[in-house]
């Protein structure tokens, strides 16, 4: 029972892993670039919906809804101001790029923020748990999960059945193909990394009501969104959900065994996967 | 020594230089810089000998990283894993079994010699960019694990209390000729290297890895074994860094600090060049001597810079030199000349 | 009449290799002008300069004579040029009407109208009907290059670039393919077809161009130059013609 427990509170943690994986997932597909400062524009958003929450006493909601249209703009900033510089078969430019943003990002939440840790007033709802099966069952997870999960069926949609999807599908192929159909790179670009960072929004609120935020969090969340990723196999977007899953079981089961040991069972679960199953438990393999 | 004839053939008597006056000036002043480290305890303080060891692990590391990002084009965020690893093996050779300290520094380079070996057959299983986040997870899982493991005293961390057995004057004598011996080994190494034949190969390998590839550079293992003499490299900055500071805990061997520190002085200073990292790591010496204590202005301003390098001058200011005035301090090309025409 | 395409000493180069000297060439409406030449004589580089994929000055290309040089492909493809690309370049991994919708969705976006739509086709194409839900990886040569003609004609373009259309593919494929370039034609599109085949290119084309190394070596109407001349172009005075 306190396994199955355990395998539980892992799908519900992968929810969380998921919201991050997701865009990284995407802007890999269709760049070929990693964002190091992916999970420092985590800690940002939340640290910036906390501060509007306790100035404006905003319920969660509410945040959300200022929050995401903010992680759409600064994806597109990001875009056009430092990444459309930087892309291209060279990965040198595009990380130390985002290297160098990251730690410019988290000095400057440290000065704003300071050290400590905060966390998104929810009202009671981060306190809610029903039974389920003889297992308790926090609600706010639920709700993760389930965001999570329609984040991933809404991106998978888009990316097969509107011209953006098409279009950024074709990019992700062959950049140079696309654009002898018509397609602007940069501008599909642009749209990647806004809908990327949008989904950070979601993920930023979760974050901040699930747990604790501080400036120094980022880095750890840009490596299990890493991990995700690579454990469920690059390029495709459910991929990175289940991998996700898989993720948060692994440390679930890991921080059950010794609490020390949590983190470190997903870090093997990956260095494991990434030994044996190189494409990715999910991913096809390439030849 | 710095010029072969080719003389044989009835082709005009061609010779190969390879030395410039540029070059021979900074070879000596080179030379002086690692005799006058090595005899540091005649010279200089204690203070002035730990801020000199903290500015040769950082041209050490630097140069390590160089190699990796600017001439096999492994970008990694992770060689912090090498130098806590060799760090934490020093304590343990020498705290626990009680091996000669400054024998140990030595065997402990065995260790990331022996771990950089399978992890490089995993990492670069990963594509490009994943390549460094990959890096950077193995230095969090030999974090972790140091944690964890009572022999290292997990997470209390270990001292190194066997220094005490010899004076300040011994410490000051083994800390500075272990220096010199760093700096020997990795600029010294790194010259010798893109000197020798593979330097044509890594080069070309900077320049273009798959036509490199094509005019049979084998650039998988070339790249294999930067990774193996990267981590060696590191390692032996990291044993020397944690035997002047006594004191080793999981945080600090494994601290991505180091990463920051290599990432800002190469890409400043200078990729792809030994003249970039030494410009580099004075600057940032300097800087982190002068504004440290802003604190995190400090680390906005340098995240900042390192941002800007990126998008605007990625030669970095041993590129902008090298632009205007052609006079190398580690010259490494093949120039052809005709003694019989000046 | 008006060049709808043309090149003014078009040069171009791959960093420090140059690859063309001074290319003159025009293209009038409705005409099919065959590039011919032996492997690296320029022709790929001279459609890849065309579509904005390499660097070049802005007077060295003119589309109904307003200079064009070096503006960006997904510009060119607006302005009405389309190519099919060496090697097919389709979007692997997506499905044969995905392929083809792309081109439709880009088409659609800038308001570009010609009068290819996916029946027309069909029509022209019937097989990729059939195949419209099969991967493009999955398709035989042939098929695929269908695609990628197809994929080009979606763009609505008025100038069609052609780089070796036949290029791997058997004789009876090609001939397929060939038939359906004066039904292209019919439609108003001007076209530049890059062939090895020189009988084939000459058959296809109301003119020819003939470069070596970098340069044009011979011009003329298709039906009017000999096998002699030809021969000359195509491999250097220095050269015994076969």
């Amino acid at each position: 029972m306190q396994w199955f427990d355990a395998l539980v509170q892992g799908i519900l943690l992968g929810g969380m892993y998921a919201q991050y994986a997701l865009g990284m997932a995407l802007m890999f597909g269709v760049m070929r670039i990693v964002n190091i400062s992916h999970g420092d524009l985590v800690i940002l958003l939340s640290l910036i919906g906390i501060s509007m929450a306790t100035a404006w006493g905003l319920a969660p909601v509410s945040v959300l809804i200022i929050l995401v249209p903010l992680a759409v703009l600064m994806g597109w900033l990001l875009q056009k101001l430092v990444l459309n510089r930087v892309v291209g078969s060279d990965p040198l430019p595009s990380l130390i790029a985002t290297f160098g943003l990251s730690i410019a990002l988290q000095n400057l939440m440290l000065q704003i923020w300071s050290a400590n840790s905060r966390s998104l007033p929810g009202h009671g709802i981060e306190s809610q748990s029903i039974e389920i099966a003889g297992i308790y069952v926090g609600v706010l997870p639920l709700i993760v999960l389930a965001v999570a999960t329609g984040l991933t069926w809404g991106l998978d949609l888009v990316l097969k059945h509107t011209r953006f999807g098409r279009a950024l599908r074709a990019a992700s192929a062959d950049v140079e193909a696309a654009s002898m159909t018509g397609i602007n790179p940069r501008a599909v670009y642009a749209l990647a990394t806004a809908v990327a960072v949008g989904i950070l929004g979601f993920a930023a609120v979760f974050q901040s009501l699930r747990s604790t935020v501080a400036p120094a969090d980022g880095p750890a969340q840009l490596i299990y969104a890493f991990e995700a990723v690579i454990i469920g196999g690059m390029g495709a977007v459910w991929g990175a959900f289940l991998g996700s899953m898989v993720l948060g079981i692994a440390q679930a089961i890991g921080f059950r065994i010794d609490p020390g040991f949590g983190v470190l069972a997903g870090h093997l679960v990956f260095l494991f996967v990434l030994a044996t199953r190189p494409q990715g438990l999910f991913g096809k393999a390439t030849t | 020594m710095s010029a072969v004839t080719y003389a044989a053939t009835d082709l005009p008597g061609v010779q190969v230089q390879r030395q410039t006056s540029s070059g021979r000036i900074a070879m000596t002043l080179a030379l002086a810089g690692i005799v006058a480290v090595a005899a540091m305890p005649w010279w200089a303080s204690t203070g002035t000998i730990r801020s000199i060891l903290i500015l040769c692990c950082y041209i050490a590391v630097a140069q390590m990283w160089n190699l990796l990002a600017g001439y096999a084009g492994l970008v990694s965020v992770g060689q912090q894993a090498f130098m806590g690893a060799a760090g934490y093996a020093l304590f343990v050779m020498a705290q626990t079994f009680g091996i000669n300290p400054f024998l140990a520094v030595f065997l402990s380079l065995l260790v990331p010699a022996v771990l950089a070996v399978p992890l490089y057959l995993l990492l670069h299983r990963l594509d490009g960019p994943y390549f460094s986040i990959g890096t950077w997870v193995v230095a969090e899982v030999f974090r972790l694990v140091c944690s964890n493991l009572p022999i290292v005293n997990a997470g209390a961390g270990m001292s190194l209390r066997v220094m005490k057995d010899y004076s300040a004057f011994e410490r000051n004598v083994a800390m500075s000729l272990l220096c010199a011996f760093m700096l020997l080994l990795t600029v010294g190494g790194s010259y010798w290297l893109l000197r020798s034949r593979y330097g044509l190969a890594l080069i070309a390998m900077r320049d273009n890895p798959v036509a490199a590839a094509s005019q049979g550079v084998n650039v998988a293992k070339l790249r294999f074994l930067i990774y193996v003499a990267s981590a060696v490299g590191c390692g032996l900055a990291g044993a020397i860094y944690f035997m002047a500071q006594l004191r080793i805990t999981p945080g600090s061997a494994f601290d991505p600090m180091w990463a920051n520190v290599a990432i800002f002085i190469v890409m400043v200073g200078g990729i792809g060049s030994i003249e970039g990292v030494l410009i580099g790591a004075l600057i940032f010496f300097i800087a982190d001597r002068w504004f440290g204590a802003y604190g995190a202005t400090y680390f906005v301003v340098l995240g900042l810079m390192t941002l800007l390098v990126a998008l605007y001058a990625r030669t970095g200011i041993w590129g902008l030199i090298s632009k205007r005035w052609d006079a190398p301090w580690f010259p490494i090309r093949r120039k052809l000349v005709d003694p019989n025409r000046p | 009449m008006t060049a709808v395409l043309s090149t003014h000493g078009l040069i171009a180069r791959y960093g420090d290799f140059q690859a063309l000297y001074g290319v003159d060439t025009e293209l009038h409406p409705g005409e099919a002008v065959a590039l011919i030449g032996a492997n690296g004589a320029g022709k790929s580089t001279f459609l890849r300069s065309i579509m904005g994929l390499l660097p070049v000055a802005k007077e060295m290309v003119r589309l109904d004579g307003e200079p064009v040089g070096g503006t960006a492909t997904d510009r060119m493809v607006q302005k009405g040029i389309a190519i099919v690309p060496e090697g097919r370049r389709l979007f692997t991994g997506m499905s044969v009407e995905d392929n083809l919708r792309v081109a439709i969705d880009q088409a659609a976006r800038i308001g570009a109208k010609g009068g290819w739509t996916l029946a027309r086709l069909h029509k022209l194409f019937p097989i990729l009907a059939e195949k419209a839900r099969s991967q493009v990886q999955s398709l035989s040569g042939g098929q695929q290059q269908m695609v990628a003609i197809g994929r080009a004609l979606l763009c609505q373009p008025r100038v069609l670039l052609c780089d070796e259309i036949s290029l791997g593919l058997a004789p009876k494929v090609i001939r397929e393919i060939y038939a359906a370039l004066p039904e292209i034609r019919a439609a108003g599109t001007a076209m530049i077809v890059v062939e090895q085949d020189v009988g084939l290119a000459q058959s296809a084309s109301d003119r020819l161009y003939c470069m070596l190394e970098g340069r044009v070596t011979l011009t003329g109407k298709s039906g009017d130059v000999t096998r002699e001349q030809i021969g000359k172009a195509y491999f250097g005075a220095g050269h015994a013609v076969v």
